[in-house]
């Protein structure tokens, strides 16, 4: 009993102690790190931001936003990264349906896994120059779509502009579905046993039961997954496009989008005043998402910490 | 996993499943398959049948893909991505630790606004960065795509190792502190050996990051040298716009190192990837 | 159960640990010799518990001395002391892991190129070891030409010993950029590649250029052909032209026209006749690929060429005086549309890249195809040669003063203007004009070295001369004249989508003259440097 108080007086003397120490003691410890941090993201985006704002060193107040604004290309390139915000719902249907599909298959539910996660580890410049020689007029979708009759499906995927945003999102679908069906079917996998108890015993069909049980309970997932591909879509993009496009934003501007405007003015046209405004715009954008993914990991971090 | 299944079980609805599975999983693979397949090929035969067997499988794909600058490559993303991959895991290693262990006021929001960086584009940092490497003439040097990757890679890493950290039982600390160590002390002895495995699978997960990533290379190494194997394929299609079974060829040598590592270490990227969601809620 | 440290620390513990604990012994030996012994406040450091790790340092010095050192065992630590001390140590570890990535952050590499610091008189030429870097392109339009220069470098160097060169050839994609790199940072190759026209203008503009009329003398000058036409501003020559780039031949299957009953085209309306027998029969007329974009580029020049008068034209449709809706600038667009809607192209032209596409006439699947000038002769020689093949200008279909001429271009050489060793980089621009080096340009590429005192007379093939005197007095390369990034965004975009059939020609021209005022807007330089150059 002495010692176990003792143990308890020691203990809170602790935590009085540690508290005030810790701050300072912290600071070592995530020092480096946040110094990283801070040189990558910090100076850049206040770089940025100042850049936006100058022409050749010379202030110019808001003249680089008017251009940037008025600019078809650019208000073209917006509209693609929200068309391809429309892919995201798509993406979590199909993981869900897959995931759940994964769950109730016993035999050879490694290969299926395995095969389905495949394309998400592949690098995205692979990806994109396999499946433009797969969408070329003359290539090997198109080859099969002729062989079983079905020749008026087959389309100019990269060359037509009126499709080529599709065709290049549906490379992306290709590869990012894997990662929500890992996500998901492991959330389901740890459920606990008695959520389908009910279903079974009612004898629920297996839309049903899924819809009505899996879905909510694996809903911070699903939600988690669709913020990280929002994200992906608006910030992550590039690759594909650059590589399926050859850099120039598909036939006409069929496929341009933000990141690859900000590219093409630093690097190509020799503008990075137009370039950082771009990046201001894009930055602002993705707050938004930011903000949505903080609250999110707010409640979780905090959930972690008062364990 | 003897879970019992929460659904009856048919017949029909078996075969759905399946055929369901068999399609997206031929759908996940042809791709692949005709990008290996076709490395064996001649240019026309890959034209006519992208889909078939090599008729007489010849090696002269690979040759040429090689020689062309391909062991400088596959060196620099070694290194590059070696090199990130450590300084990552050291630096979200240490802040983690920082973060799991040591309460202080607006930990959480800061720890926050650090995974929160996860959703800033890279084209962002890319010109102030750039303008930036061009002043310290550090443009085509592997020092600073280092450097820029484990500033991009550390957001997630902290997350991930922060959350593990956090798991760790308080008695095994207390008495380590009880005992007499230094909080250095316990992170070197008893925390880093206790965290073996979400090291290696954080270290797996910003590993596929970086070998993968284009962008940034793209734009900071410019010299044909310092180029990685990323960079050096998305050029190749170009080049070798003619030959496409040496452009698989290419594609098959970046790819492989990543699929065996694939087949033998599935569940590290599987559990990396899916810590961040599932834990904590 | 929990784990005592000591036990935690067998458990897992390191070589390094032990490292560890002479450092903690470093300390250590200080109190040890200081003894500050009846300061502990028994329990009130977190940190430290004093009895064992006393007991602990002991076991371990023993053993890793070797010999036990004499300490008294009932010294106390005080928990400031501790705190310092083990504060110290900690700092010690994260500051040093601290200062790599700072070491990384600071650390600037030494200068890239690696030139002495000797200062050359600028009339002598300098005595002292040097090396000069070239950057270039052109292996991938004139193939051979690695081999020539890399035998013109080794020619260079064994009449001047001090000098060592190295050369860098780049991607398509990335000779611009890497250039842009370089100026950057004014660091760089001495010798750089340019393409013609508003490509050597704009870095020149931007002073990244050192003028090679400062070095040459205007008598070598003159013999370089489209030296002031395309690099001249306000009287200095930018670059030196290198090679010939006729733009662009049309190249021609007798035999496939011949098996249809057809005769080579001599004008618009013949072609398009072409195109509609052998489109009947299934036959790709002319083999393109717009998907890279370059493709659209060349159509511009060779058709848009046709109606206007001069290159001056088009600078004035540049900076305002006329716009590019005007009919010389506009017409062009509606023969591309012809030519689209009497199927002279191969269908997949908008998914197929420009190399891909030109492998069509190599096959016999196409008639014609349009390749880049250097690279004329080789493809007539796959082709089958000059029995088979006839190289020549687009069919005109106006009468414009440079409607039926070829166009022609020059791509040069320049140098930059960070370079040190500006007059060796000359003296080797010249050394690369030598009768004897113009020859050896013409065996290894088989294309024209961009110098009038090369001697056509030992061309032996009638095409392949035929080519090179129509590039003598050739029509200016229309798209070396407008902004880079009007042809990227205006022409690049518009001939796929005309192609395509989603836009009109009416709407191409506006389109192309809505960028034009943007770009005006956009570039506040533009219109200077431009009206500059016109004169």
């Amino acid at each position: 009993m002495k010692l176990a108080s003792r143990k308890t007086a020691t203990a809170d003397v602790t935590r009085r102690q540690r508290s005030a120490h810790s701050s300072k003691e912290a600071l070592y410890w995530i020092g480096p790190a946040a110094l990283v941090i801070l040189l990558i993201f910090g100076y850049s985006v206040v770089s940025v931001l100042i850049s936006s704002f100058r022409y050749d060193g010379d202030w110019v107040g808001l003249e680089n936003f008017e251009i940037v604004i008025t600019d078809p290309i650019f208000l073209t390139a917006l509209k693609h990264n929200g068309l391809l915000l429309l892919a995201v719902p798509v993406l979590i249907i199909l993981a869900f349906i897959l995931a759940v599909t994964l769950f109730e298959t016993r035999r050879g539910m490694r290969f299926y896994r395995s095969a389905i996660f495949l394309p998400y580890i592949l690098p995205i410049p692979v990806v994109a120059v396999v499946f433009g020689q797969i969408y070329q007029l003359n290539g090997a979708l198109n080859i099969f779509l002729r062989s079983i009759g079905l020749e008026p499906l087959a389309q100019d995927w990269l060359g037509d502009p009126s499709i080529a945003l599709g065709t290049m999102s549906s490379v992306i679908i290709w590869k990012e579905v894997g990662f929500g069906v890992i996500l998901m079917l492991a959330h389901i996998i740890s459920l606990p046993n008695e959520t389908y108890e009910a279903a079974r015993i009612d004898g629920a069909g297996f839309w049903r039961t899924h819809l009505s049980i899996t879905r909510p309970a694996i809903l911070n997932t699903i939600v988690f997954y669709g913020v990280i591909e929002a994200i992906t879509m608006v910030s992550w993009v590039f690759n594909y496009v650059y590589v399926m496009s050859n850099g120039l934003g598909g036939p006409g501007n069929a496929t341009m989008v933000s990141e690859l405007y900000i590219y093409r003015a630093a690097f190509q046209n020799k503008a990075p005043e137009l370039a950082a405004v771009a990046a201001v715009f894009l930055f602002v954008a993705t707050l938004i998402l930011m903000v949505a993914f903080f609250r999110i990991q707010r409640r979780s971090i905090a959930g972690t910490f008062n364990k | 996993m003897t879970k019992s299944r929460g659904v009856k079980r048919s017949k029909v609805e078996a075969f759905f499943r399946y055929s369901l599975l068999s399609f997206v999983a031929f759908t996940a693979l042809v791709p692949a398959y005709i990008m290996f397949t076709g490395s064996f090929k001649s240019q026309g035969e890959f034209l006519n049948s992208p889909f078939g067997i090599p008729d007489s499988p010849s090696f002269a794909g690979y040759q040429s893909a090689w020689t062309d600058n391909f062991p400088n490559w596959l060196t620099n993303s070694f290194l590059i991505v070696t090199g990130a991959v450590v300084m990552t895991e050291i630096l979200a290693a240490l802040a983690a630790w920082g973060f799991a262990r040591f309460p202080f006021n607006g930990r959480e929001t800061l720890l926050g606004a650090m995974v929160s960086l996860m959703v800033v584009p890279p084209v962002v940092l890319l010109i102030p960065l750039f303008q930036f490497g061009v002043q310290l003439t550090l443009i085509s040097t592997l020092r600073l795509v280092i450097l820029i990757y484990v500033g991009l890679m550390l957001p997630f890493s902290i997350y991930m190792l922060t959350n593990f950290f956090k798991s760790i039982p308080e008695s095994i600390l207390e008495s380590a502190s009880i005992d007499g160590a230094s909080s250095f002390r316990t992170f070197r002895s008893i925390v880093l050996p206790l965290s073996g495995a979400p090291l290696a699978t954080l270290a797996v997960v910003n590993l596929l990051w970086a070998w993968n990533e284009l962008l940034l290379a793209l734009v900071f190494l410019q010299s044909n040298e310092k180029k990685t194997l990323m960079v050096g394929i998305t050029g190749f299609q170009s080049r070798y716009s003619l030959d496409i079974p040496t452009v698989m060829a290419g594609m098959s040598i970046a790819t492989l190192p990543l699929v065996i590592a694939y087949l033998f270490g599935q569940r590290f990227f599987i559990a990396g990837l899916t810590a961040g969601s599932t834990k904590g809620e | 159960m929990a784990l005592t440290f000591r036990e935690a620390l067998r458990v897992h513990g390191t070589k390094e640990n032990r490292l560890d604990f002479h450092l903690q012994h470093a300390d250590l030996a200080q109190l040890v010799a200081h003894p500050t012994c009846n300061r502990v406040v028994r329990g009130s450091s977190p940190l430290v518990g004093p009895k064992k790790v006393v007991d602990f340092i002991l076991k371990y010095v023993k053993n890793w001395r070797g010999a036990p050192r004499q300490v008294e065992p009932d010294c106390r630590f005080s928990p400031t002391f501790q705190l310092g001390g083990f504060r110290r140590m900690k700092s010690k570890k994260v500051l040093a892991i601290g200062a790599m990535a700072l070491a990384l952050l600071l650390s600037a590499c030494s200068s890239s190129s690696d030139e002495t610091s000797a200062e050359g008189d600028k009339a002598a030429f300098p005595t002292e070891d040097l090396t000069l870097n070239i950057s270039w392109w052109g292996e991938q339009e004139a193939p051979g030409a690695q081999k020539w220069l890399e035998e013109t470098i080794a020619l260079y160097t064994k009449e001047h010993p001090n000098v060592t060169i190295k050369h860098v050839l780049q991607t398509t994609d990335g000779l611009i950029p890497s250039f842009e790199a370089a100026a950057a940072a004014q660091s760089g190759p001495d010798i750089q590649y340019f393409w013609g026209g508003i490509y050597t203008q704009q870095p020149g503009w931007d002073g990244h250029i050192a003028p090679i009329s400062d070095y040459l003398s205007e008598e070598e000058l003159s013999h370089y052909i489209n030296a002031k036409v395309e690099a001249g501003f306000q009287g200095k020559v930018w670059t030196a032209p290198w090679y010939i780039n006729p733009s662009f031949p049309l190249l021609v299957r007798k035999d496939i026209l011949a098996d249809n009953g057809l005769s080579v085209p001599t004008n618009w309306d013949e072609l398009m006749k072409v195109c509609d027998v052998l489109s009947a029969k299934k036959i790709t007329t002319i083999a393109g690929g717009v998907k890279d974009g370059w493709f659209g580029g060349w159509i511009y020049s060779i058709l848009g060429g046709q109606s206007v008068q001069s290159q001056a034209d088009v600078i004035n449709a540049v900076v305002g005086t006329t716009k590019f809706t005007d009919p010389e600038h506009a017409t062009w667009w509606t023969k591309l549309e012809e030519s689209r809607d009497r199927k002279c192209w191969n269908d997949d032209i908008n998914s197929l890249e420009l190399y891909q596409a030109q492998q069509k006439f190599v096959d016999g699947t196409a008639a014609m195809t349009i390749t880049a000038g250097p690279d004329a002769p080789n493809f007539a020689k796959k082709a089958g040669g000059d029995e088979k093949v006839t190289i020549m200008a687009m069919p005109a279909w106006s009468d414009g003063p440079l409607a039926g001429k070829m166009g022609t271009t020059s791509q040069t050489l320049g140098i930059t203007k960070w370079s040190k060793y500006p007059q060796v980089a000359a003296d080797f621009i010249k050394f690369s004009h030598t009768t004897d080096r113009l020859n050896a340009w013409y065996a290894a590429t088989g294309s024209m070295p961009a110098d009038d005192r090369f001697d056509i007379s030992q061309v032996q093939s009638a095409s392949t001369k035929a080519l090179f005197e129509s590039a003598l007095n050739g029509a200016p390369y229309l798209e070396n004249f407008i902004p880079a990034q009007l042809d990227a965004d205006a022409v690049f975009k518009n001939v796929q989508l005309v192609l395509k059939g989603e836009v009109t020609a009416a709407e191409a021209a506006a389109d192309k003259q809505a960028i034009m005022e943007r770009l005006r807007k956009s570039d506040r330089k533009l219109v200077d440097n431009f009206t500059a150059w016109a004169k």
